[in-house]
């Protein structure tokens, strides 16, 4: 039983991250009053790149770091509480762990950047390097607010801290923030500064192809419903129903809506310039300090 | 200001709603008089050799077999798609036709050879038409040169692309026995 | 006022005998022979008359009388008239280069020098500009003994040299292959971090020979076709223009009524390329919604060409002595009711973007230049405009039936990118105007076509301009035996533009350098129309899979 919990996990999302993406690329053509690619092009996209060849320009780190990407998300996912339901594994990691292996997965994208030597890769690496370090303080403080006000540094204790103690100013303002960071966190418009296709050519990934640029292409979408789902998790504790499986389907249904969220906000903006973002970042933080502080005062 | 701008962006978008046309799956038709690929009426030609002399792309490529028999040749590969060979034909005998769907695994589909059967004047030896009007005095075109010889001599040089296989086949042309062959 | 006889007057007094002959063949015309020792001194006295630099012609008179030529054109807009200054040279005797003064004769020189062998003392930057890095040194292609179909065997090992790279600066490169251009081109960015402190081009590396394919080849009819393919956004510009030059050197007249459907369909072509531009833009600074949505409302007036011309793109329609198809009452209906769609959608276009602070933030300040350094690098079309120079060869130097057209020069000061967004979509409101005026007011008979009735006389010079929408066109045409010219000189806007772009990269973002490069809507076809077709591969060696991955796995 305790297995099957982790299994449900793992499909739900493995499976159900390339349909959102799907999703997000449908929407994204609406806007731009297109057709679109099918709901499930990203799943044809996956399974084609899994069936190219491998080419590596780079050293043994460039072949080990999709590897290392996608498996530090799915570390990640097995243990979060699915459906508001903790699973055996939960108890082992508390926040401090889910944002290292998290961090992970951006160092991996990182350590494959520069071990492709590309001079476009490198431009790449050190905005997404600087991107991490303004972006995911706003994770940690997310995190650490929940943990704040639940005392307690456990996944479940912060996850569930708004359900269990109620909103409240910080809850409110970390809410905003965590939206406004929200693109930066999936890498989309205004904020895929580190990718930016038109100017350094997706940047970090552009030696990449094949399996492995799947993985990481796995790994991005992956990360994308991660972040729906934290929000969802956290911020929106009244989506409990007290069955399992109706759990996980409102939950889903709030990934949906943050979902739609992300591709509204990315299609009606133009991407922004890394320092322009730098001192959007730094507001973030600053706001998201803030809110942790007003939770400290129980505010 | 820029709430306003997201908000007016948002009613731009949705007014129009999905404009992605079906087209492969469905055909996309086009207007009237628009130039897709030439054809050549063999009934109305009477090879007077104008299309060739003013293609600017040199895809068309006129070759007297004989006294009685002038080959012309159209090698698609290379055309613009101008119209002008249809501009230029006393004899309305080039349409521009409608398709445009060409991609082809081999270029000999988008070629057409013409060979005509000539009469020609007992006096000077040249291809007439033979009726009434003379077309190849009513045709009236500057830099019209049916007869110059250099120029034939000069094309197969300056046209690398055209198909030196079609040319020394024209060279060889054989009617053929049968119809359909 | 420095008018044709003012100038004249001028000449000849401060350079006495250096000034050999005066040619002023019709009120829009000028030329000015003189002597090439003088050729600095006459230049820098035509700048401060007013006169704003175009473009270098060379010509091979080698087999006439052992003397290259040389023609530095200026436009005088206030005046309304073309000043072409020729000179001659000996093919060993070097000649003074004009570029200290007037940055932007830079390309033309160097195109020269490569070209038909011309040398040229005092010049900053001489290196090769337009053949390949293997071309031998010795064989000059636009002289009229060279082949235009000449292959010469290709090199190993040669490499353009890139210009001293900054202390403490890094290269990225940019392009030959680069998503922001539709067209290769190399930029080698000079960047400190983000900031780029220098950069050196390489292009040219799309030569298709136009100019000598005209001048060997085919004859006066079929090149306005050639011209058209110049480029696959402006091309009737490039017809027209040449249409225009070979009329204005042989002195013939068309009808009104081809002026006027001109006059349409050069507008036409400006709403298409405005708004193309516009969503290019968009997609530069990541804003594909803007892109798409630029590109839909676009799509009307393309097919709106179809239905003119035959094709939506590359319409056939301007040749020397007129256009070809007619203007009937029911397609100027289809016009009128086009135009009006597409000036609601516009409307609707501007008002979203126009505050935006979204876009502000990515176009203002970026890619700034003076209004000075505009007006020396003799820059051009909305790039000029956005910069508070007001220059629009439709009304300064009018042609076709812009005459009888009232419209206004849209001129911003932002000095930067969102100038030119500013300016260009002002632009499109004014050219759907220019299409209302012109169908109102087009004569209702006369010919579409005036075809030449004799042969056209050798060794007439004609130049002209056209306002394409990235900015002026000229077109210097010699007429020539043969039934062809014997120069045809084709200078696009992206000529003197992209030699502005280094000034305009200069301490921006690298974020930005698609941004300012777009912004100048560049076209590298356009701008390397010219000579013998460029194959560094001339061997054509095939590769198998193998061994191309091989290469590009062992690259380092």
């Amino acid at each position: 039983m305790d297995i099957l919990l982790i299994v449900v996990n793992v499909v739900v999302f493995l499976g159900l991250a390339p349909l959102f993406e799907g999703i997000i690329r449908k929407l994204y053509a609406k806007v731009q009053s297109r057709k679109g690619p099918p709901i499930v092009q990203p799943y044809y996209d996956l399974i084609k790149l899994l069936g190219k060849e491998r080419l590596t320009p780079g050293n043994v780190a460039f072949k080990l770091a999709p590897m290392m990407a996608f498996a530090s998300i799915v570390t990640v996912i097995m243990l979060v509480p699915l459906g508001f339901k903790v699973n055996i594994l939960t108890q082992y990691a508390d926040i401090i762990t889910v944002i290292y292996v998290l961090t992970l997965g951006g160092v991996s994208v990182l350590l494959g950047a520069l071990s492709s030597r590309n001079t476009y890769a490198m431009v790449g690496a050190s905005r997404e390097m600087i991107t991490m370090i303004m972006v995911e303080p706003v994770l940690a403080m997310t995190l650490i607010m929940g943990a704040l006000k639940a005392k307690g540094l456990a996944v479940s204790t912060s996850f569930f801290s708004v359900g269990d103690t109620g909103y409240g100013w910080g809850v409110a303002l970390m809410l905003v923030v965590f939206l406004m960071a929200l693109q930066a966190f999936v890498g989309r418009q205004p904020f895929d500064i580190s990718e930016a296709e038109i100017e350094i050519i997706e940047g970090p990934f552009i030696e990449y192809s094949g399996p492995y640029l799947a993985l990481f292409k796995y790994f991005m979408m992956i990360k994308q419903m991660f972040y729906a789902f934290l929000f969802v998790t956290v911020f929106m504790p009244f989506l409990q129903t007290g069955y399992y499986l109706a759990n996980i389907g409102t939950q889903l249904g709030g990934i949906l809506a943050v979902v739609v969220l992300i591709s509204l906000v990315g299609s009606t903006n133009p991407r922004l310039r890394i320092e322009q973002a730098v001192r959007y970042y730094a507001v973030l933080i600053l706001l998201s300090l803030t809110a942790v502080g007003l939770t400290v005062y129980g505010i | 200001m820029w709430l306003t701008s997201k908000i007016k962006q948002v009613l731009l978008v949705i007014k129009p709603g999905t404009v992605t046309l079906p087209y492969p799956f469905e055909p996309h038709p086009v207007p009237e008089g628009y130039r897709g690929q030439p054809s050549w009426d063999h009934h109305k030609c009477i090879g007077c050799g104008g299309c060739a002399a003013h293609c600017p792309a040199r895809t068309i490529f006129i070759r007297d077999l004989c006294q009685d028999l002038r080959v012309m040749v159209y090698d698609g590969g290379r055309c613009t798609y101008c119209g002008r060979c249809a501009d230029v034909c006393p004899e309305k005998a080039i349409t521009m036709t409608k398709n445009y769907e060409l991609a082809t695994g081999s270029k000999k589909d988008l070629c057409t050879t013409m060979e005509l059967f000539m009469a020609t004047c007992n006096r000077c030896g040249r291809c007439y038409e033979m009726e009434t009007k003379n077309a190849i005095d009513r045709m009236n075109l500057k830099g019209y040169r049916y007869d110059n010889l250099e120029m034939r001599a000069v094309l197969p040089v300056c046209t690398e692309q055209f198909d030196t296989g079609m040319l020394a086949k024209s060279d060889r042309f054989k009617r053929p026995e049968r119809i359909g062959e | 006022m420095a008018t044709i006889q003012a100038l004249t007057d001028q000449l000849k007094k401060k350079f006495g005998n250096a000034v050999t002959g005066v040619e002023n063949p019709s009120a829009t015309q000028l030329f000015i022979d003189f002597k090439k020792e003088k050729v600095r001194e006459i230049c820098n006295e035509v700048l401060a008359q007013g006169g704003r630099y175009l473009v270098s012609v060379g010509t091979d008179n080698l087999a006439k009388d052992g003397t290259l030529g040389l023609i530095h054109t200026f436009a005088f807009d206030k005046e309304h008239y073309f000043l072409s200054l020729r000179t001659a040279t000996k093919e060993s005797e070097p000649i003074e280069s004009i570029t200290p003064d007037i940055p932007n004769a830079g390309w033309s020189e160097r195109e020269y020098m490569d070209l038909l062998g011309m040398k040229f003392t005092n010049h900053p930057k001489p290196k090769k500009l337009v053949t390949a890095d293997d071309w031998p040194s010795d064989i000059y292609p636009l002289r009229k003994e060279v082949p235009f179909n000449i292959k010469p065997l290709a090199a190993e090992n040669v490499a353009y040299q890139l210009d001293e790279c900054p202390e403490g600066c890094s290269i990225v490169p940019f392009g030959p292959y680069h998503p922001t251009q539709h067209e290769p081109a190399h930029f080698a960015l000079f960047v400190d971090g983000e900031t780029i402190k220098g950069s050196d081009y390489r292009g040219f590396m799309i030569h298709r020979g136009v100019e000598k394919l005209a001048q060997t080849q085919i004859s006066y009819n079929e090149i306005p076709f050639l011209a058209e393919r110049i480029c696959g956004i402006c091309g009737s510009v490039h017809a027209a223009s040449y249409s225009q030059a070979v009329e204005i050197a042989v002195g013939h007249k068309i009808s009104r009524r081809a002026e006027y459907i001109r006059t349409i369909m050069l507008e036409i072509e400006r709403v298409h390329s405005h708004l193309l531009w516009l969503g290019v833009a968009g997609h530069l600074i990541g804003f594909d919604t803007v892109f798409m949505q630029a590109w839909r409302v676009r799509e009307p007036i393309m097919w709106l060409g179809e239905r003119l011309t035959g094709n939506r793109k590359t319409y056939g329609m301007i040749v020397i002595g007129g256009v070809r198809r007619d203007i009937t009452p029911e397609l100027k209906q289809d016009i009128l009711n086009v135009i009006g769609t597409i000036e609601k959608e516009m409307i609707t276009i501007k008002n979203a973007i126009i505050g935006d602070t979204a876009i502000h933030r990515r176009t203002k300040d970026v890619g700034y230049v003076s209004t000075e350094d505009t007006i020396k690098w003799s820059l051009v079309g909305p790039v000029a405009r956005a910069r508070n120079v007001d220059i629009d060869v439709r009304r300064d130097m009018p042609y076709a039936a812009y005459d009888e057209m009232k419209f206004s020069v849209p001129v911003v000061d932002c000095n930067d990118v969102w100038g030119t967004v500013l300016v260009r979509v002002l632009e499109t409101f004014e050219a759907i105007s220019i299409i209302r005026q012109a169908l109102d007011k087009m004569p209702n008979d006369g010919p579409i076509l005036t075809p030449f009735e004799d042969a056209v006389p050798a060794g007439m010079h004609g130049i002209t301009a056209v306002e394409a929408p990235r900015g002026e066109v000229t077109h210097y045409v010699i007429t020539g035996e043969e039934n062809r010219p014997e120069r045809w000189r084709v200078r696009a806007p992206t000529y003197p533009n992209l030699q502005g772009v280094p000034m305009m990269l200069l301490n921006n973002q690298l974020a930005d350098v698609p941004i300012i490069i777009g912004s100048i809507d560049p076209c590298f076809s356009c701008t390397e129309r010219m000579e013998v077709v460029d194959l560094r591969n001339g061997g054509m060696k095939v590769m198998s899979q193998s061994e191309l991955e091989a290469l590009s796995r062992n690259k380092r």
